[in-house]
Parts: C-alpha cells; structure tokens; sequence
C-alpha cells in the first residue's frame, strides 16, 4: 500500500514536472510556416540610386515583423530582390520565373513597368502587388490585384488645394498651372486627373493652362512669362525633380515669388533642394502626399524608423525612398496578418492576403502614421474614401512639416 | 565555302541553305530542342526564350531593313508598337482572333513603314537616322494625343488571351509555342526573302545605289520594299508582344529600345539573319545574367557594396557593345565563319 502510494506520488510529480518541459519543448519547437515575398527593384535602370534605401526599408520591415509579429503567429517571411532594370520586357520575363521558384503570396512594386507587364497576370497567378507610389487614372479599374497606399495624384494635389483656399483665404478657386510632359503616359493622366476635378469644382480650383515641356526642362521662363499673365496662386508639378528645378529657376528670373510650387513626393522638396544646390531656394514652396514626411520632427513614423535601424539592421537615411519602402512593406505584412488570423498560418496564400486586404484596414497606428488608415475596395487599386495627406514647405530654411491629416476630396473617376 | 568533299552538282544544291547531313542533324537538334525546352527547362528560362523569339522577328526585319538594304533604322520599336496596337485593338474592340489579329498587326506596321520607305528614297546617312526616330516620336505622341476612344491614350490597352477553338492559352508554355511558330515562318520567309531578287537589290543598294541604278534596279522602290518588310516583322513581333504581356502603353517601345535592337544586328553580325538570330541571344542573355548576377552578389557578399556592383553591371553591359564596335564590328557571325574557314582549311591555313 505504502509503496502504491508512494509510486503514484513519483507518478505526479514526474508528471508535475515534465509537464512544462514538453509544453516548453512544443513551444520551441512550434513550426514556422515560411512564405516568401517578391521583392521587385530597379537596381540598374533609371531609379537605381534611390533602390538601396528602398530595399533596405523592406527588408528591415519584413525582419521587424519576423520577430515582433511573425513569431506569435507562426509565420516567417522570406524577401528575396529582382532586379528589372524598370523595363516591361524585363518584368515580363522575369515573372514567370519568380512564380515558379519563389511562391510568392505578395510582390513589391516600383513603377509603371511592373503594373504594365503584370496587371493582366496577377489575376490568373493570385498574387497581389503591393505598390509605393499614387495610384494613375489609367489604373483605376474594380477587382484590383495591384494596391496603392495612397490615391491617384490628382487626388492628393486636390487635397491640397482645400486646404490653402482655406489657409490663405482664398476668395473663389485657386488658380493654378500644370506643369508636366508628354514622356510618360503617367504624367499625361496626371493632366486628364487635374482637368477633371476642375471641371467638376469650378469652385475650388480653376486650370489655368498645362504647360507640357521636355521631361528634363532646361529652361521654362518663356512658357511661365506667358501663363504667368493670369493671376496664377500655384504650379502643380508632379513629374520629376529636373521640372522641379527648371520651374523654380523661371520664377526667380520672372521675380515671382507670390506664385507657389506644388510638389508631390518622388520630387519633393528635399529631393529637387539636392538638385537646386540647397532646399532654401524652396523657401515657402509645397509638397504634398498621403505618406510620411522625412523631417526631423519626432513623428511616430521616425521613432519606427530609427527603431529598425537599432533593431534590424536598416542603414537606409530617413528619406522619401525610405519611407516608401516602409508604406508598401507594412501594408504588405499586415495583410499577410489579417489572412493569417483568417484562414490560419497554415493556409496563407496569395488570394488570401488580397482578401484580407479588400476587407480588413490597414489602420495608421498598424503602419506607425507611415500612412492613413487605408481602407481598400473592390472599386479601385487605392482606397478612394477616408484618405488624408500631409503637407510639407521649408520654412525659415528648414524642412517641416505645416499640416498633416488633410482630408482627401471626392475625386471622380476620369 | 563549304567543306572538302561537298559540291554542288546542281542549281537546287549550291542554293541550298543546309548542304551536309552533319547540318541537318545539327538543326534538327537545335529544332528538337526547341520544342522540347518547356518539358525540360523551367518557367524562367520559357519566359526568357519567348521574349527572345519575339525580339527575334523585330531583329530579323530590323537586318534586313538595316544589314541588308543598308536603310539605317532607328524607329524599330515604333514600328513594333504599331502592330502591338492594330493587334491589340483589333482582339480588345473587334474580338478578332489572335491568326487575323497577328497578321493585320504586321500589315498596319508595313504601311506605317512604307512612310518612311519613301522618305528614304530621298535621303539617306543622318538625314535617314533622324526621320525613322522622328517615326519613335510620331508613334508617341500619336497615341498620346489622338482621342482616347481610339487607341488607349495614355490608359494603354488590355489585351484579351489569345484562344483557338475555344481553348485559351493559359500558361507560359502555350505563349512559347505560339512565339515559336511564328518565329520560325518569319525567319523561313527572312531566308527565302535574301536569296530573291528582292534580297540582291537590298544587298546592291547598300554597296552602291547609284551603281546598282544604273544596273537597273528600282532605288526608290527597292528602299521602299526594304522598309516595308522591316516594318512588318516589326509588326508580327509587336503583335506577338501585345498578346504575350497582354497590356500595352506607349512607353513600352521607346527610342531607347530600337538602339537595343540596333545593338543586336551589331553584336550578331550586319548582314546575317543567323547573326541577327544570334545577337538576340547574346545581348537578351547578357541582360538577364546582369539582373541575376547583381543581387545575387550583393545577397551572398555583402561587403559589396550595392552601388559598386549595381554600376558595375551598367558598365558591363555598355562594355559588351563597345567592345564588339572596337574589336570586331562585323559581329560574332563574322568570327565564327573565320573560325569555320580555319578548321575547314585546316592544317593548310592559306
């Protein structure tokens, strides 16, 4: 009997103790469920010195969510780089290649080329792409498989213009000129964007005229001295940095320093001040995209950025391609999230993601006030309700941000 | 020249382009090969090898306008954009078939092609180069400005599967097949095309117009004939292009691209459809081993930096062309007929 008792007491006690040892075990043991993202990049064509920052932003993203999110899930992601020269006939013959060996259940875009070559694929292969720029007119179609965080351009310098009519007082619209080219079929949409929404708000904008020069203008002070006539308030230009510089040049040699530049974020502010030999020249000028603004300031979205350099190993400045990068990466982890809390880790698969994404939000404190709470429909490849953007000027020589969470307008369709 | 102990005994033969068993069985295999590279090779390599053979057709009309004729083309791209244009508007708005819509696309491209055949009736050098990029600027702004209704405008235009009876072509494979085929009739037609008497005026022309004139070929005529074949192939091989990557815009045929095309004829061999064929794949193969090679490096060693690596491969690339326009101008067709010379000569190198 002694000994019966004795043995059961060893029995619960071995049973006590070994317990834990298996949960632990188990635990450690818990299988990650790897997927892999595609991470497309122009390393050798026309954005290569902006790539390095870009790629870095992801990778770093991805290996944040690895170990803060990623683990508790069960889920690992893998990123691996394709170079494609920012060429269609590239992308093109690259993908196919990328769907076999890397299984990817999400793609990280550049530009025009990757949704050129891959916008009537990607609903036959399931896989959403995740871009970093605006949306285009000519990409606003329903049951998107590629995703842009923020709305088209038109619909960010529209946001702008609500919100100077009413900083400025404006009586009427805001005047303005459209600077832009006929290099790219995305800048000519820009044009058809702007025109719509001020034919539709004669009330809060009025096109003066497009001006369409070269797409690396030399000098514009001709053109500007002709539509310069009209009492002209802004120049909308959302091409490039060289436009940027050109448009600036014409002004100071018209002395018009009562006509503002609008920016938009690949030629911003900081960038096109690189180029015109300092961002002082840009004094009381704008910049304006539903993304953060890489100033100094202490926002959320720096505090994330210095955290993965300390944690994850990102060398990339804190810049616009930067912030780019971390806009299209965490959109791209919190809906692999979201399919994960929904199908399970197990079962993550490209459709999944592009359901999470069409019906969860992404909310602005998910990204860290990278972005806004974004809200995807089966409308269009951008969220076309509930966006804002922030405003950037250089003030006093210093870049700053002047308003932040400036709602998007309704922009209709063109 | 051919190897000791093989002559022509008669017209049929000393015509014939494959003269010895050893090359049959040699294209036979490359054929066989051919056919076989979606059973034996991967998704990549498939993808690689159709935009190979479409390049290929737009090269071969591009050698025959240029290699041939000697009608220095830089609208090349302009010219494939046509037909990815006809073709695509024809499949998106008038559901033509993918065997109407290939052909007509080659057709609008030969006729857009024509218009700058005549204009080379007249000039020729520079003057020539610089009207065929202002076609590059016409085909842009021309789909850029005419009404949107038309041609896409700056929205492109999505491209429907191509299908026959009923069947869509729904993998990669089923595209390489088609590129294949059409490749294979195209480059057939460019061979029979240089041994008529279309190809020796070409050939006349380019060494010498004013006497080839006086031999009593039509000069303008046949200029004329040169671009319009030019531009069909460009056509066929745009079309293809329209139905492989189903959404085209104007930015996917650029100046940048026909210069692409021009390095190819370069580095193949002017004057050869075999070193057209072959300076696709040099030039194509050294494209994609560039975009391999650089993450890949920079991936495994990091203490690379991306910037020397990335920049490197650029200079490469450049330095392929340079090299080949240094040390050997007449293209690596010409090295191998040296080589082949040699061995056939050989041990009597005289």
């Amino acid at each position: 009997m002694a000994r019966t008792i004795r043995s059961r007491i060893t029995a619960t006690l071995a049973a006590a103790f070994m317990v834990p040892i298996v949960a632990l075990a188990s635990g450690q043991a818990r299988a990650e469920t790897v997927y892999n993202i595609a991470s497309l990049a122009d390393f050798t064509g026309p954005y290569a010195d902006i790539m390095k920052d870009q790629t870095g932003a992801r990778r770093a993203v991805v290996d944040w969510w690895n170990t803060e999110v990623g683990k508790d899930l069960g889920v690992r992601l893998g990123i691996h780089e394709y170079d494609h020269r920012y060429d269609a006939a590239q992308v093109a013959s690259l993908w196919p290649g990328i769907k076999s060996e890397l299984n990817p259940i999400a793609a990280l875009g550049v530009g025009g080329p990757d949704v050129a070559a891959l916008q009537e694929r990607l609903p036959d292969d399931k896989i959403p792409m995740i871009m970093p720029t605006a949306g285009y007119g000519y990409a606003w179609k329903p049951e998107p498989w590629i995703f842009n965080p923020r709305a088209t351009y038109a619909h960010e310098a529209a946001a702008f213009y609500d919100w100077y009519k009413k900083e400025k007082g404006i009586e009427g619209p805001v005047k303005i000129v459209l600077l832009t080219s006929e290099a790219s079929p995305a800048y000519v949409d820009i044009h058809h964007g702007m025109e719509k929404y001020a034919a539709e708000n004669p009330d809060k904008v009025k096109l003066v005229e497009a001006v369409y020069a070269e797409v690396q203008p030399s000098d514009l002070t001709a053109q500007f001295h002709r539509v310069l006539r009209n009492d002209v308030d802004a120049i909308q230009i959302q091409t490039n940095t060289a436009a940027v510089v050109a448009a600036k040049r014409a002004l100071q040699a018209l002395s018009r320093s009562d006509v503002v530049l609008v920016t938009s974020s690949h030629n911003g502010l900081s960038v096109s001040g690189r180029a015109a030999g300092g961002i002082g020249v840009f004094e009381g000028d704008y910049e304006v995209y539903g993304q953060a603004i890489p100033t100094e300031e202490p926002t959320d979205a720096r505090k994330f950025y210095e955290s993965l350099g300390k944690d994850h190993g990102l060398k990339a400045g804190w810049n616009i391609a930067t912030v780019m990068g971390l806009n299209q990466t965490l959109v791209a982890v919190r809906a692999i999230e979201s399919a994960a809390q929904e199908v399970g880790p197990e079962k993550i698969s490209g459709a999944a993601v592009r359901e999470a994404l069409l019906s969860d939000p992404v909310t602005s404190q998910e990204t860290f006030g990278v972005l806004p709470t974004l809200r995807y429909s089966r409308e269009a490849p951008f969220p076309v309700e509930g966006l804002s953007v922030n405003i950037g000027t250089v003030k006093n020589g210093a870049y700053s941000i002047t308003a932040e969470d400036v709602p998007v307008p309704q922009v209709n369709k063109w | 020249m051919d190897a000791a102990g093989i002559f022509a005994t008669n017209y049929r033969r000393d015509q014939a382009l494959v003269r010895t068993r050893w090359q049959w069985l040699c294209l036979g295999l490359f054929i066989l090969g051919l056919v076989c590279l979606p059973l034996l090779l991967g998704s990549r390599i498939i993808a690689i090898a159709t935009v190979m053979l479409i390049y290929a057709i737009v090269v071969v009309g591009l050698q025959i306008n240029t290699g041939y004729a000697g009608q220095i083309n830089l609208g090349q791209a302009a010219f494939m954009g046509v037909g990815a244009y006809t073709a695509a508007i024809l499949a998106a708005k008038a559901g033509a078939p993918f065997w109407l819509a290939i052909p007509l696309g080659g057709v609008s491209s030969a006729a857009f092609g024509f218009i700058f055949g005549l204009s080379a009736a007249r000039i020729k050098g520079f003057y020539l180069a610089l009207s065929t990029i202002a076609a590059q600027f016409i085909f842009h702004f021309a789909i850029l400005n005419l009404p949107q209704s038309w041609l896409g405008g700056s929205n492109g235009v999505a491209v429907p599967r191509p299908e026959i009876f009923g069947a869509k072509f729904t993998d990669d494979s089923a595209m390489y097949y088609l590129s294949l085929i059409v490749a294979a009739v195209m480059i057939c037609g460019a061979y029979g095309i240089i041994r008529s008497r279309h190809g020796r005026a070409f050939v006349a022309v380019r060494d010498d117009d004013v006497a080839s004139g006086m031999m009593g070929i039509n000069i303008a005529r046949t200029k004329a004939v040169a671009f319009l074949l030019g531009a069909f192939y460009a056509g066929i091989g745009g079309a293809l292009w329209a139905y492989y990557v189903r959404f085209i815009a104007v930015d996917q045929f650029t100046l940048i691209m026909s210069i692409w095309f021009i390095a190819m004829i370069i580095v193949g061999g002017m004057g050869s459809i075999t070193g057209a064929l072959v300076g696709v794949f040099v030039i194509k193969a050294v494209q994609e081993l560039i975009t391999n090679i650089g993450p890949a490096l920079v991936q495994n060693y990091p203490f690379l930096s991306g910037d020397i690596v990335f920049a490197a491969m650029n200079v490469f690339l450049g330095s392929v062309i340079a090299a080949f326009l240094i040390f050997e101008p007449r293209g690596l067709m010409h090295r191998w007929n040296i080589l082949k010379r040699s061995y056939r000569l050989w041990p009597f190198p005289y």
